[in-house]
């Protein structure tokens, strides 16, 4: 008889494998909508309303407004991949299959977290393809923008599983993307500058860990910040770190998992 | 003392020790005692609540229990999870697969979930498949799957790693004569190739028709365990006779 597990890459690789499946398997709902957003973002802000708008950091308005379009995809399709998939299995108990096999629970939070990275990565990728051929954008720095896009998948990817867990039915689970993503998404600089702000609101704004991500995340376009560089990446971080800690904690716990 | 002539103590399937079970302030289990030895073929009888479920809750891993130990193959449910769970297949009483998922996908992926390299998945997924009257729905969302074919797949989803220990929570429940009989065959033969199977279940004539020795398990306690042949050696010749007397008598 064995004495140790040792089969664990093949499970992780499984579950891993059925997340992304599924997002592929649902593609109309999980990858296409978000690019839709985003390209009438651009028509109607960009295109229509924008042309009223003269500089924004230095930059068109569109240049200006794409960053922040792609991040919100990225957020919003990450979190939606995590929360709805572990939800949707906690609803039909079909997270028993994973409890009673042998999968340790950070594995567990690393396969799903694995399908709302990709969900995040490819609706990026394809906003930032329309983008690239719809405008006249450039890439400043490669390396800042694929640190931002993996980053926010992986924190929205954790916050999902967070809200899964927390969320005993549907009304529950929209109470977050209703009332706190989205707000925060839209108030997190996407549309404007914190120094259009007068002086309150701009102090306000800085409680909004969507800014400093958004902010960091324009830098890879047009090379301008206006929180520093380092600040973002040391924010998003630290988030990242400390909503995979509490996933593992409440997974650990089998908090609303187990009876 | 030569090790290899040594007797190697014999390990049970199953080891649970005065384990207990508290929800908020229900008490579920309330010491449970048992051992089930490798190769047997044991029923947990009892009625609704009596606490079958959350005992084959803590042995997988779905219920965390208050006190107590429980073992399989002399692995600890809590401290060597990884391991006793690699034993285990489990066919829990309710439906819980994806229900959009083909027949094959959802087997394919528990398979993997057991760390079945992907080369080998196949052929096992063929097997159980066919055995179960199944391979010709491979391809069908488990969605468009009959009731009797959804209980049928739940056996072939527990059985596609080749588990030490199969343990079955209402098996037969809601499904017809005819399917019951094939589970039951199926069963028996499993049985007799070496898995070591624990069934609950409160069809007292499923117990007895399977299982060589049965507990029956009452209001969070094991309240007599014994063969089935010995169970309907005394005044009463029906298990369903024996079972109301013995419950009734623990009431009183």
């Amino acid at each position: 008889m064995k004495n140790r597990w040792t089969g664990n890459w093949i499970s992780l690789q499984a579950l891993a494998e059925r997340e992304i499946k599924r997002v592929f398997r649902v593609w109309t709902q999980t990858i296409i909508p978000p690019i839709i957003t985003a390209v009438l973002f651009i028509l109607i802000f960009g295109y229509s309303l924008g042309s009223r708008i003269t500089e924004v950091q230095g930059v068109s308005y569109l240049e200006f407004i794409i960053p922040g379009l792609l991040m919100m995809g990225v957020i919003m399709s990450a979190y939606a991949n995590t929360s709805f998939s572990l939800f949707i299995a906690r609803f039909h108990n079909m997270h028993q299959e994973w409890l009673s096999a042998p999968i340790t629970y950070w594995e567990i939070i690393i396969a799903l977290t694995i399908g709302g990275l990709v969900r995040g990565f490819v609706v990026g990728i394809l906003i930032l393809g329309v983008s690239l051929i719809a405008t006249t954008i450039t890439i400043h720095s490669i390396a800042t923008l694929l640190f931002f896009i993996i980053m926010a998948s992986l924190f929205f990817s954790f916050a999902g599983i967070l809200t899964a867990l927390w969320a005993t039915n549907f009304d529950k689970l929209n109470v977050f993307t209703t009332f706190l993503i989205t707000p925060l998404t839209y108030l997190g600089g996407v549309f404007y500058s914190t120094t259009m702000l007068p002086p309150f609101w701009a102090t306000v704004a800085k409680f909004n860990p969507i800014l400093y991500i958004i902010d960091g995340f324009r830098f890879s376009f047009i090379g301008l910040t206006d929180v520093p560089l380092w600040t973002s990446i040391t924010i998003l971080t630290a988030l990242t770190l400390i909503s995979f800690a509490a996933c593992v904690h409440l997974f650990k716990r089998g908090y609303h998992l187990k009876s | 003392m030569n090790p290899l002539s040594a007797d190697k103590p014999i390990i049970p399937a199953v080891s649970l020790s005065n384990l207990k079970k508290t929800y908020q302030k229900t008490e579920a289990l309330k010491g449970i005692n048992l051992e089930i030895a490798e190769g047997e073929f044991f029923a947990l009888l009892g009625a609704n609540g009596a606490g079958k479920t959350t005992t084959i809750g803590i042995l997988t891993g779905l219920v965390n229990k208050t006190s107590g130990e429980a073992t399989l193959f002399g692995k600890d449910v809590d401290k060597d999870y990884l391991l006793a769970r690699s034993f285990i297949g489990l066919v829990p009483q309710e439906f819980n697969f994806d229900i959009f998922e083909t027949v094959y996908n959802i087997l394919y992926f528990n398979a993997g979930y057991f760390a079945i390299p992907k080369k080998e998945r196949d052929g096992k997924i063929r097997k159980i498949l066919q055995d179960l009257h199944l391979w010709e729905r491979k391809d069908s969302p488990a969605l468009q799957l009959s009731g009797g074919m959804k209980r049928k797949l739940m056996i072939a989803r527990a059985l596609v790693h080749e588990p030490k220990i199969l343990i079955l929570d209402e098996p037969t429940a809601g499904v017809d004569v005819e399917t019951r009989q094939q589970i039951w065959k199926y069963m028996k033969q499993l049985n007799e190739q070496g898995t070591t199977i624990l069934l609950t279940t409160h069809y007292i004539e499923e117990a007895e028709q399977l299982c060589k020795r049965i507990a029956i398990i009452h209001e969070g306690k094991i309240i007599k365990i014994d063969t089935t042949k010995k169970l309907l050696e005394g005044e009463h010749k029906k298990l369903e006779d024996v079972f109301i007397h013995l419950t009734k008598s623990y009431e009183e």
